[in-house]
């Protein structure tokens, strides 16, 4: 794609990522898989390692990176949307948020910079499988008539206005909200990336003209990307949270229809 | 201030540094058009001697063919549709990691967190308990140290009173005995005097006897019997010493 004078690759490329092993077959792995499995890794190691340091009176070192980030999940998710029941879910929203966030940050990691998430392939599955949980307590919680009722028909609403509310909900909670969660992840990644690699080529391309370019990339589209790179950070981890904390969200929802 | 922008320049300079170094791979994603296109351009070469040879009528199926397979160079997978071997591994490493954390990662970190909550808990009670303790033992000796004072106090008022009785015993005996001996030495004087004044008038009445006796003895004139007197009272008083 030629843009202003620029050679930028066509978006779809920029993440399509060849097969390293087992191409055309259904198992295939690529750079998006290889960066799933590390965020597995990573995030068991993390948590290996900060379990076995039980002795220390101040958590340092991984040991504080994972209790703070058990300590934030429990204070800023559950307890702000679940309440103490939720707490039996503290081990899946702590994957999700820990899987997500590791998935997310390789953009921004030197010779990786790509975030897994921006392939749709985990903000869909993980938007199902919280669909399907959420849908399970709910169920469980109030029965399958009761959370249909509380679902459909919100208590507290005047029933002529059932007319419209209940098409709405019926659309938004059993149909919309799974790709919205999906989609928001997945989109915010894209556009990082695209911003990032924006960036990087026009800096690129203007240090390689020479003369008011090579000024142009000094002073204006480096500094913009250093900016941007810094930004993704904050998008990356504001990104898990918002996943996480919208997933909470819904199964408090399902346990406590009065809320 | 100069602190904080130090760090500022140094956090902007290592993302630069590291943005720098890998630059290649953020650019450089997957086959791109170009060398598609290339490819596809050297294939027709090998099968046509040249890409120009494509347009003569005789080529045009042919053409149309590697027009069609040039569109492809620019076409890629959708964005949007998940392709299935990522979400095999993707959700399999989700489970597999949600399998871990529910099993051992988070309860350790959990046990480890509890753990530290209890013992600081323990070590607040324990140091509440010492306080309370401290504060006991203070009182105590406070208040033995206050008993300690007031029976020191009460002591030395005894001691003082006590003082006071006996000094005031003591001078009532001296009082007593000093009347006592100012009685004895006033009867004794009395008794000495009425001994004296006894002895006195005996000796004044032998004095005047004798001294009669002997002026009658003799007629003497007036210094004779003046003397014969004074030497009889010499006499007296010799015999008397």
């Amino acid at each position: 794609m030629n843009l202003l004078a620029l050679e930028f690759p066509p978006v779809n490329h920029l993440f399509d990522w060849p097969s390293i092993w087992f191409e055309g077959t259904f198992y295939a792995i690529n750079k998006t898989v290889l960066i799933y499995l590390g965020s597995m890794l990573v995030t068991m190691i993390l948590f290996g390692l900060a379990g076995r340091q039980r002795e220390s009176l101040v958590p340092v070192g991984v040991q504080h990176v994972a209790e703070s980030g058990v300590n934030f999940i429990e204070e800023s998710v559950v307890m702000q949307t679940i309440g103490p029941d939720g707490k039996k879910f503290m081990p899946f929203l702590t994957t999700m948020f820990f899987f997500i966030l590791f998935s997310n940050i390789t953009e921004v990691i030197p010779f990786i910079q790509f975030p897994a998430n921006s392939r749709m392939a985990i903000p869909v599955t993980l938007a199902l499988l919280v669909w399907v949980i959420y849908n399970f307590v709910g169920v469980r919680s109030q029965g399958l008539l009761g959370y249909l009722k509380n679902s459909l028909f919100p208590p507290g609403v005047p029933w002529p206005l059932y007319l419209i509310v209940t098409p709405i909900e019926l659309v938004s909670t059993f149909l919309v909200r799974p790709f919205s969660l999906a989609i928001r992840l997945w989109a915010n990644m894209v556009a990082g990336h695209l911003l990032l690699v924006t960036f990087a080529v026009l800096s690129a391309a203007m240090w390689g003209a020479g003369g008011i370019g090579f000024g142009g990339a000094l002073f204006l589209s480096f500094p913009m990307l250093i900016l941007m790179t810094g930004f993704e950070i904050l998008v990356s981890v504001l990104q898990a949270f918002i996943f996480t904390i919208l997933t909470a969200v819904y199964i408090g929802g399902s346990m406590h229809p009065e809320h | 201030m100069t602190a904080t922008i130090r760090r500022l320049a140094g956090a902007f300079g290592l993302i630069g540094a590291l943005t720098v170094l890998s630059a290649v791979p953020a650019s450089a994603v997957g086959e791109t058009p170009g060398t598609c296109i290339f490819e596809k351009v050297l294939e027709a070469e090998n099968d046509y001697g040249s890409v120009h040879a494509l347009e003569d009528p005789a080529n045009k199926d042919a053409l149309a063919a590697f027009e069609q397979e040039l569109d492809t160079c620019e076409e890629a997978p959708s964005l949007i549709i998940p392709e299935i071997d990522e979400i095999i591994w993707g959700g399999g490493a989700f489970l597999i990691l949600f399998g871990f954390m529910w099993w051992k990662g988070f309860p350790a970190v959990q046990g480890a967190m509890q753990a530290r909550s209890e013992k600081i808990a323990a070590d607040l009670d324990a140091a509440e308990s010492a306080k309370t303790q401290a504060t006991t033992v203070l009182a105590d000796h406070e208040a033995q140290l206050a008993g300690a004072k007031a029976e020191a106090a009460q002591i030395v008022e005894d001691a003082r009173a006590q003082a006071d009785l006996v000094a005031a015993e003591i001078a009532a005996r001296a009082n007593e005995e000093m009347a006592q001996m100012r009685a004895r030495a006033a009867a004794d004087i009395e008794s000495a005097r009425s001994q004296a004044v006894s002895d006195l008038r005996g000796v004044v009445a032998d004095i005047a006897v004798g001294a009669a006796e002997r002026v009658i003895k003799s007629n003497l004139d007036i210094d004779t019997q003046r003397a014969l007197v004074d030497a009889y009272i010499d006499e007296v008083a010799a015999s008397n010493a």
